[in-house]
Formats: structure tokens, sequence, C-alpha cells
């Protein structure tokens, strides 16, 4: 629910947009007897479009599963003549449409689903009323009902795949910024991708953090994998870097390209501050030396 | 007559909204393609991306959002790239300043555009207090 927004305010903001009044409600209250006349037809129709379909049967595994799914549809039939349209109502569209997303139903099944209700709800109920005003004007208020409720599944789609994005970004965040220990008091940061303002505090916070810990007296910061080092990028890794030099260690520039080398100065920007270098590997070698180490070939045995 | 050069003629033309961050990662990309395509060398395509990425930055950051338009150019010997950057916003104060470069409202390195300038053949700049600012950069490959 929260999920979705959908408070009283909502609801009526929407029923408004559906034009569903109170009068559609009671509309459909009234013609209520005729449909449950109809119930069985309808629901045995719908289930022969969804079974007919390779994209929906699969969803349907045996006859047990098809007759408890026809008495849920069954209550739904009903619910729409029950002159109600309140939260509660609304809270009821929302968990049918999470479980068709859950399930993997595309929205085109949903859609097409509906239509064939409404054609069936025609057929059936509607043309049952003897009176044809009142007819079409049932029919208009379960058009309504019928459009409001396939906004509210396709909200709920919308919004589970939100949730899954977000739920994605966040994992991609944690994993943007691996400082990883490549000696004692030696961590490296490769960075790579794109570095935007969010990710490039998360740099900062993260390096500091991790500096920190593990008493590091120099990092290596590897921009090979950046595609492009403008002006804010730099900026970005200077402020690190005066940073992590304020808490003691050093900062490794490497994975400079040439056209990166060269940008940088067309640029303007004076990165002196940090220690630079072609590669990863001259960078570690760098760095064991500021920790006081560094690479032997093994003795002749 | 009797001159070889050809008037500059527009190949293509594209226009591409600057409203989120994320829109600076797609207008040099974009650049990057284009230029690529043209054969414009390792050197050029980075120093044109590099130049998209901040004149889209600075649209997002300072101009509130905007517009970038990308453009292939050709004047019978050489391809060119052209982009203009526009937006609505406040407008640079103190232009020559921010030219010279290290001068900076947003508690950067204030070499944005001074820099760019440095990255491309031609750099126009158009920009009125309360107005708007719009940024043209032409970068050809070589002969």
């Amino acid at each position: 629910m929260a999920r979705l927004g959908f408070d009283e305010r909502e609801l009526q903001s929407r029923r408004a947009i559906f034009e569903l009044h109170d009068e559609d409600l009671q509309r459909l209250t009234a013609i209520r007897a005729i449909a449950e006349r109809h119930m069985a037809e309808v629901v045995d129709g719908f289930y022969a479009l969804l079974l007919g379909h390779p994209g929906t049967r699969r969803f349907l595994t045996d006859d047990a599963q098809v007759a408890r799914l026809k008495r849920t549809q069954s209550a739904y039939f009903l619910q729409l003549f029950d002159g109600r349209c309140d939260l509660p109502y609304v809270e009821n569209r929302i968990r049918v449409g999470a479980v068709h997303e859950r399930i993997g139903l595309a929205p085109k099944w949903y859609i097409a689903a509906y239509r064939r209700y409404l054609a069936l709800l025609l057929e059936r109920v509607v043309l049952d009323i003897p009176d044809r005003a009142e007819a079409l004007a049932a029919y208009q208020s379960l058009k309504k009902i019928v459009a409001f409720d396939m906004s509210i599944a396709i909200d709920t789609y919308i919004a589970a795949n939100l949730e899954s994005l977000g739920r994605h970004q966040a994992a991609i965040r944690e994993l943007s910024t691996p400082v990883i220990r490549v000696h004692e008091r030696l961590l490296l940061l490769p960075l790579v991708g794109a570095i935007d303002s969010q990710r490039a505090q998360q740099v900062m916070e993260m390096v500091l953090v991790r500096v920190i810990e593990e008493k590091a007296r120099a990092i290596i910061i590897d921009i090979a994998g950046v595609p492009v080092v403008d002006t804010k990028v730099a900026d970005h890794l200077l402020k690190t870097t005066a940073a992590v030099k304020l808490i003691g260690a050093q900062t490794i520039l490497t994975g400079i390209s040439a056209q990166v080398a060269r940008t940088i100065v067309q640029l303007g920007v004076d990165i002196s501050s940090m220690h630079t270098l072609a590669r990863l590997s001259e960078g570690i070698e760098l760095g064991l030396e500021l920790v006081g180490k560094r690479i032997a070939p093994k003795e002749p045995s | 007559m009797g001159s070889l050069a050809f008037e500059s003629q527009t190949l293509s033309s594209e226009t591409m909204a600057i409203d989120r961050e994320e829109d600076i990662v797609h207008v040099r990309k974009r650049a990057r393609m284009l230029a690529q395509a043209r054969g414009f060398d390792a050197f050029a395509c980075a120093a044109l991306t590099t130049a998209a990425s901040e004149l889209a930055r600075n649209v997002w950051v300072h101009g509130g959002g905007g517009q970038a338009t990308l453009e292939e150019l050709s004047d019978g010997n050489r391809f060119g790239i052209r982009m203009v950057f526009r937006d609505q916003g406040p407008g640079i104060a103190d232009l020559e300043r921010a030219l010279q470069g290290g001068y900076s409202t947003a508690r950067s390195l204030g070499l944005g555009l001074s820099g760019t300038r440095r990255l491309v053949e031609d750099f126009a700049i158009d920009t009125r207090p309360g107005e708007g600012t719009r940024v043209t950069i032409t970068k050809w490959t070589r002969f």
C-alpha cells in the first residue's frame, strides 16, 4: 500500500480521473442479481481464454489450481457489483496485481484478459438487462471500474519494477567501490565506470573508512576503467587525496592512458598533489616502497 | 569560384535533453560515438568526449538543465562535430573571469570553461544574465 502511495486522497483523485462516481457503483449494485445469474459463464469464458494461449496456460498447471482460481475469480466478479470502491477494495486490487507481477505475467496478458472480461460482461450480463438505456449506463459504469482496476494493476507492476531496479542499484553501488588490501598498510581501489556525484562521495567515504581501518600508509586509485576524466572527476580525486592526506596516507593514481594524460593537461588541472603512474604494477611497486617493502627476485637455490 | 574550400555542410543534427545527472553520460557517450564513427583519432575522441562532459555538466549544475544539440559537419575535406549547449539559467555574471580559469561559483576547480576551450578548435559563448547561456564548440578531424 505505502509503496504505491495509495491513500484516501489518491483514491478520490483516481476515481475522479476515471469518472467513477457513486452513481456508477449504485448502478452496478442494481444489476448484481443479473450478474450473479451469469457468473459461472463469465468466469468459465474467461478461463477458456487463459487456457487457450500458451503465454497464460503455462501458469495454469492442473485442474485443482484452475478450480481454485475460478473461485477467486468469482469473488472478484461479485466485488464489481458490491457498490464499494474504497481503500480496502484498492488494497485487494494491489494484492492481485502484485501476485501477477510476481509470477511473471506480462501486462499485455493482464490487459488482454480484461478486454475479454469486458466482452463477456457485455454479452452475458449487460445484454440481459431488459431496459436498453439502463443496460448502456451499466456498461459504461462497468468499463469505468474495470479501467480503474487495470490502472492499479499496471501501477503495481511499475512499482515492483522500480523496487527491483532500486535493489540492483544499491547492489551495484556496493560493488562499485571495492577497496582491496594489497599488502599490509597498502590499499587499492580500482575504479570502473562513470563517476557521478553520488558515487564520488561514496568513493571518498569508503576510502577514508578503509584507510583508517587498515592503518594504511598508501592507497592506489586505478582509473583505467573510467571512461572520461573531466574537471569534475579530477576535482573528486584531488579532494579524496587531500582528505586521505589528513589522515596520514598518500594517494597513488594509476591507469592513466595517453589520451587522459593529454586531456588533463589541456584542461589545466594540476594533479601534482598525487603520485601518478601509467601502470597499476608501477603503482604497486611505489606503494610497497612507501610502506617499506619491495618486490625482490627469488634467491637462486 | 576558384576556391577549393567548400562551405561546411551539416550532415546530421540531434538534440538531447539534459534534465538529470545521467543525461551528462548520455550526451558524452553520443559525442564519443559520433566522433569514433567519423574517424577522429583517440586523442581527439577523448578531447571531444571530455568537452561534452564539461559543458553538459555546466548545463545541469549551473543552468538547471537544458539541451545539447550534436551535429555532424563536413567541409568537403574533413568531418567535424559541432555541439551546442543551451540552458535558461542565471547566465555567467563575470564571463572574463570564468574563461580565465580557476574561478568557481560551485566550490570546484573552476576549470570547466577555460579547459574546454583548449580541447576544441572553435569555442563560442553567449551568456545573458537572467536569460541563460549558450556554448557552441566544434572540432574537426585532422587532414
